[in-house]
């Protein structure tokens, strides 16, 4: 038997036609990765620790090399005549939609790895590990961005959430880190099985898991029973919706953003959402246009569940990182509404909502992380009286960036707000504008609890205590400010840069974007 | 980065012009004044006057290269901020906002001297210069993004003023400030937009019209080609003129968007002559406009909604409340005029019975309610709903007259109750309270405190010859006319407020003061300093308003034959005749 | 065929006899056993019908991960590893009831589906066919069109052993 095997098996050589790699379009996921292991090679055999600093330097060179390796991507992807491509047999797509979220995705790394190195060193963890996990949970988030293929968009998310798990529990001297990676482990494995059963029903309904033949198919057959295409969307909303913690999925957010180490959550706030929208954008717009006025409804509940809890549950919190766990599920409403819309100027909106957003939360958490103490304890609320005493320029800095998370004007957070709002209601949503901006109003009231925390203390001061500020989680702040507040005076730049990367996404408004079939859609 | 950017700024002549001047060196000034080392207050001080006094001189110079004949925008400036959407850096001024532009360029140094902070003299300066650009560019502003803004960033340094140097009940009083009228301007912002696409659809409504002009010429030339429906034409000129007439099609019926005042207001005006309808949807129109009335009616305010605003004056530092009751209380009734009357007449006209009825619910009740005050700030916040109750009136009265009157009683109240809180914070700083109950017989130990009160505090009244008599005459004067009822109870309000001031006044600076205060210092010569100019006003335009009316007449007349235009609202004919323009200096005097 | 016929009985009849031993054995060792010879009979069906990459697959997963992870599971624990007369559970039958009802909603499931037709092998069972799912044609789409997903699960495999270390790690 496993001769005749064996004989069958060289008698016939089978030709592989071999892949068409452009090694360019994956080369920011591969810096990564490639990153990731000379990282982990160079810790373990280097006898002696290296410098404190060195692989949070590593990591943000790493993340800049992958910033510049992207730069002519964008060039290509922009240029009429070459345009966005795909790579790997279709199941890589370089466009500039991956392209402006792998910026974001990047900005989020550089700015949690500012942020890890001063609090590592704070909790005497110094080590290389969750630099590699983010550097790996990254790449995914990459690949999550620039997936043609549910496959691809699974592994990615994956990658991406597993390493988060660690990163969330990996404070082991403290039990609620312990808990808050259980926790997320257990829920979010949960939701990447919904998930993978939502490819499985896609997959029997259409036929394929590439996005842009699943999109082909049902836009040139009229389906007799799509029940199982729209079960099987449901179930990838549900994957999404837990990533981006979107309302019902949200209940682990609060637990884990509260337990988990600040750093981590600074990551898990910004990079992840990014990379959970990116992905959602691609498969509902890209894949699922012709199913809008089915989804739509759907995102529109969702929206506004997201942002009423998000706001009103925040209102009764007295820790301050459970305060900006619920404000991030806020945004996270507010960048649905974005993609309720169903337009390009959603797209836009939401890409730029997601940039500005990433820079505001990073620098937020980044300020927790300094402010807390030892064994990353002291993030109630009364741990912030006398902040603007004891250190003016970070309590002011944490204000701006609260205020910008109210979005007041001058600031980028109003410019995200108002193309939302714009984009919704250019899309005949009003109500949903409406209940979005009375949420921000909501929201808002937990942002000046902080800030009154932190400047109305009033007689009963604490006494003055040191709040060391390391240089790296410094430069994060001024990166940060620096974002929010020129992006608030002249949004034009990221605005543009946002609308160049939307055309993709939606084909009908530019013919030279990747059109899959050309055929009108179905019903 | 920065340089060049400067360089395109100065090449596109933004930076030159005045109006950008005066709302860009405030801010400016808060930069530098926040980039001065901390420890020491005196050159935080001299520098925030200096940006501040600049600033009001700026102004000043606007009132005297102004031109009274000209009814439009002056100073203009529209310079592309977001193309995409349309947003451009317009500013501009009338006689409307003229003065208003001028009565914060002032004010502002006036608290700044009037009052030093009790600590943390860098934050408290740059605050107050972030507020007076801010007020500045409500004011200036053209554009309904800009406006947006600028409303909205007015917030955040009234907040930290409040928060930072305000009394025991700061911290609630801040939050209730803040969360009130962002809660009204969140909804504005919706507003905003929807109007945007409002009008980018009544454009295209209008462009029908053309487009269809075009498609039947494009249909002659193809015919005569012998052609038909998709085909090319051969003849490569007759393509490229087919093609340019799609173009042109395209460019018709996708209109950008546009967040210009001006271009919007006036766009409404595209009326189809013969159906006789608008292509501007009104029925929407007046949702926005209830959007905006509800920012503008917190902003006022308007009575249900005017509960944060004794709580803020009260809490607020004296600068705090002098600011807030002299230039961001006009916030809201200059909004009601220019982005109510200007940019949605046809809902402002069918909106004004309900607003004229809350106006004067609130001249009632703002009397009321401050005769039963016994803390002598909140007496004044009060009152300032009642005044406030007066400018809402005039304005939704509809006549010439009464919103001139309205205009005129914004910059008047400004000037004397901004007077009445610093004099209150004078005596507070002195007394270390403001409980009426325990102030007694002041007249004795501050004689000249007591002078100015009474001057100030008549003024508030509206005394014929004192400013306050010519704004309240003249809106009662012109609300007459078409809101004969509303006035006669309005005019009840007028002598509740002389209830109410000269009871307080009574109560506090007549009768034996007892020992702590008998030995109350009496105004000192810087105290005196910042009196002068406010006095001198409340005197001058009380006897001679006429270079004032002057310059806001035309403006108010262009506002309300606007109003004419765009609805079927029209003016009662006796009004228009400009009846009481001038007279009621010589009347009081 | 007839020769398929008669393999599937034997091995039919070794997967029943096996699954009874595994349930009955009174040492856990040999139950696991037991296991491993009705996952290796199965891996064998699926030889007989041509889906040898299915068997593969089986014989890696089932014998060579899963089982082998029980036999760590036993001999990490406390378990008694020789003869244990306590190892039924008292509620067995409630087991066994489940696994009847089990059986019968699968084989009504067979028998709805099919109708008790025989549906013919295909007609070339040799291993290297020119088409039908086997080997080769899973491989090269691991390497063509799937290259990408691939490649990635290494990333996601390092990830998980990152996080292991981290985790078990004592400082």
């Amino acid at each position: 038997m496993l001769a005749s095997l064996w004989q069958q098996l060289s008698d016939s050589p089978v030709p592989i036609d071999s892949v068409d790699l452009a090694w360019a379009g994956l080369a920011p996921v591969m810096i990564l990765i490639g990153g990731a292991l000379l990282i982990l090679a160079v810790d373990s055999l280097v006898p002696r620790r290296l410098r404190p600093g060195s692989y949070a330097l590593a990591t943000v060179l790493l993340a800049a090399g992958a910033m510049v390796a992207a730069v002519p991507l964008w060039q290509r992807v922009q240029d009429a005549e070459r345009g966005p491509f795909a790579t790997a047999a279709g199941a890589i797509m370089v466009d500039g939609f991956s392209v402006f979220a792998t910026f974001v995705i990047l900005s989020a790394v550089i700015l949690a790895a500012l942020s890890f190195d001063g609090w590592l060193r704070r909790e005497e963890m110094d080590g290389a590990e969750p630099y590699v996990l983010m550097l790996l949970s990254a790449s995914g988030g990459v690949m999550m961005a620039s997936a043609n293929d549910l496959i691809v968009m699974f592994l990615g998310l994956e990658i991406l959430s597993i390493a988060v798990y660690v990163l969330a529990a990996m404070h082991l001297r403290k039990i609620t880190s312990q808990e808050a990676g259980v926790k997320y482990f257990v829920l979010g494995a949960f939701s990447s099985a919904f998930f993978l059963y939502g490819i499985a029903l896609i997959y029997g309904g259409t036929g394929s898991t590439n996005l842009v033949r699943i999109a082909t198919y049902l836009s040139a057959t009229v389906l007799g029973d799509s029940g199982l295409v729209l079960a099987g969307l449901a179930l990838l909303l549900v994957g999404f919706g837990f990533k981006v913690a979107a309302a019902p999925f949200h209940f682990w957010a609060p637990d884990v953003y509260q337990g988990a180490p600040t750093p981590s959550v600074a990551w898990m706030a910004s990079g992840v959402k990014v990379a959970g929208f990116a992905g959602l954008l691609r498969v509902f717009y890209l894949a699922f246009s012709t199913y809008r006025l089915d989804w739509q409804p759907v995102i529109f509940v969702l929206a506004v569940l997201t942002m009423l809890v998000g706001s009103v549950l925040a209102v009764v919190q007295t820790d301050v990182k459970r305060m900006l766990a619920y404000s991030s599920i806020n945004h996270a409403g507010f960048i649905l509404v974005a993609v309720q819309a169903a337009t390009a100027a959603g797209v836009q909106a939401a890409l730029f909502y997601l940039a500005a957003y990433t820079f505001m939360v990073a620098g937020s958490f980044g300020v927790i992380a300094v402010v807390s103490r030892k064994g990353d304890i002291g993030t109630s609320l009364d741990d912030y009286r006398g902040l603007s005493r004891d250190r003016p320029v970070v309590a002011f800095a944490f204000a701006l960036l609260l205020l910008a998370q109210a979005g007041v004007p001058l600031t980028s957070g109003f410019f995200a707000k108002f193309y939302v709002i714009t984009a919704a209601i250019e899309a005949g949503s009003s109500t949903l504008a409406i209940i979005a901006m009375i949420t921000a109003v909501i929201s808002s009231y937990v942002y000046l609890r902080i800030i009154v925390a932190m400047y109305g203390a009033g007689d009963d001061v604490p006494a003055p205590r040191t709040i060391p500020l390391p240089a790296a989680a410094g430069l994060a702040l001024v990166i940060s400010l620096t974002v929010t507040m020129s992006v608030g005076v002249f949004p034009g730049t990221l605005a543009s840069l946002a609308e160049r990367a939307t055309p993709v996404l939606i084909p009908e408004s530019d013919p030279g974007a990747v059109d899959p079939s050309g055929v009108p859609p179905g019903p | 980065m920065l340089p060049t950017l400067l360089a395109e700024l100065s090449a596109q002549n933004v930076v030159t012009t005045p109006l950008t001047q005066a709302v860009v060196l405030p801010f400016l000034g808060a930069i530098v004044v926040s980039l001065i080392p901390r420890g020491r207050a005196e050159l935080h001080r001299v520098v925030a006057l200096l940006f501040a006094v600049g600033t009001g001189a700026l102004t000043l110079s606007l009132l005297a290269g102004f031109d009274r004949q000209d009814s439009g925008f002056q100073f203009q400036v529209n310079r592309v901020w977001i193309s995409d959407f349309g947003i451009s850096w317009h500013l501009g001024i009338d006689g409307i906002s003229l003065f208003l532009v001028v009565l914060s360029g002032f004010l502002f140094p006036l608290a700044m001297v009037a009052v030093a902070p009790s600590h943390d003299p860098k934050p408290y300066y740059a605050w107050l210069l972030v507020l007076q650009g801010g007020c500045i560019g409500v004011f200036c502003a053209l554009d309904l993004f800009v406006f947006f803004v600028m409303f909205e960033i007015v917030l955040v340094p009234m907040y930290f003023l409040i928060l930072g140097w305000g009394y025991a009940d700061r911290v609630y009083a801040a939050l209730k400030f803040f969360i009130f009228t962002m809660f009204g301007s969140a909804l504005m912002l919706v507003g905003i937009v929807a109007l945007t696409f409002l009008n980018r659809d009544g454009v295209v409504e209008a462009n029908q019209a053309r487009v269809a002009t075009i498609q039947s010429e494009m249909a002659t030339v193809q015919a005569s080609q012998g052609l038909s429906g998709p085909d090319t034409p051969v003849d490569p000129a007759i393509a490229a003129s087919l093609a340019a007439g799609e173009a042109r099609i395209e460019r018709l019926l996708n209109p950008k968007l546009n967040f210009d005042l001006v271009t919007i207001a006036e766009s409404q005006t595209v009326t189809d002559t013969s159906t006789g309808a608008s292509p501007f949807d009104w029925g929407a129109a007046r949702w926005i406009f209830l959007a905006f009335a509800l920012a503008f009616a917190v902003k006022v305010p308007l009575f249900p909604l005017h509960t944060w605003l004794p709580d803020a004056h009260t809490q607020a530092p004296t600068a705090g409340s002098v600011i807030l009751a002299g230039v961001m209380l006009k916030l809201g009734t200059y909004g009601f005029v220019r982005f109510g009357l200007y940019l949605l007449p046809e809902p402002s006209v069918f909106f004004a019975p309900a607003l004229v009825t809350l106006g004067v619910i609130g001249i009632i009740y703002g009397a009321v309610v401050a005769t039963m005050q016994k803390d002598l700030k909140r007496l004044v916040a009060y009152s300032s709903v009642a005044h406030l109750g007066f400018i809402i009136l005039g304005i939704f009265a509809l006549t010439t007259v009464s919103i001139e009157g309205g205009v005129v009683q914004m910059f008047n109240h400004g000037i004397s109750t901004g007077a009445l809180f610093l004099l209150v914070g004078m005596i507070y700083e002195r007394r270390h309270t403001r409980d009426i109950s325990s102030l007694k017989g002041l007249q004795k130990s501050a004689p000249i405190l007591a002078a100015v009160f009474t001057l100030v505090m008549l003024s508030s009244i509206g005394l014929p010859g004192l400013n306050g008599f010519v704004g309240e005459f003249l809106v009662l004067v012109g609300s007459f006319l078409t809101r004969r009822w509303f006035t006669v109870v309005a005019a009840a309000g007028v002598v509740l407020a002389a209830l109410y001031l000269l009871w307080a006044f009574q109560r506090v600076f007549h009768g034996e003061p007892d020992e702590e205060n008998a030995d109350m210092a009496d105004m000192n010569w810087r105290e005196g300093l910042v009196m002068a100019p406010l006095l001198v006003l409340i005197v001058f335009l009380g006897v001679y308003p006429k270079p004032m009316l002057d310059r806001i007449e035309p403006a108010v007349a262009r506002l309300v034959s606007h109003v004419e235009n765009h609805s079927d609202y029209t003016e009662p004919a006796v009004a228009t005749t400009g009846v009481g323009v001038d007279a009621p200096g010589e009347d009081g005097g | 065929m007839v020769a398929q016929n008669v393999f599937f009985y034997l091995l039919a009849g070794i997967i029943l006899f096996s699954a009874f031993r595994v349930v009955t054995s009174n040492n856990v060792v040999h139950a696991a056993l037991y296991l491993v010879a009705v996952l290796a009979a199965v891996a064998a069906e699926y030889v007989l019908l041509a889906a040898e990459f299915v068997a593969a697959t089986q014989v890696l997963v089932y014998i060579g991960a899963i089982i082998v992870l029980f036999l760590f599971g036993i001999m990490l624990t406390r378990a008694k590893l020789g003869s244990d007369q306590d190892l039924t559970h008292p509620h067995w039958a409630l087991s066994a009831a489940t696994a009847v009802v089990m059986f019968g909603v699968m084989g009504y499931a067979l028998v709805d589906q099919f109708h008790w037709t025989a549906t013919p092998l295909p007609a070339d069972t040799r291993l290297v066919s020119v088409d039908g799912s086997n080997s080769a044609t899973v491989s090269d789409s691991v390497f063509t069109a799937y290259l990408v997903p691939f490649e990635v699960v290494s990333v996601l495999l390092l990830a998980a052993l990152v996080g292991a270390i981290v985790l078990a790690r004592k400082d």
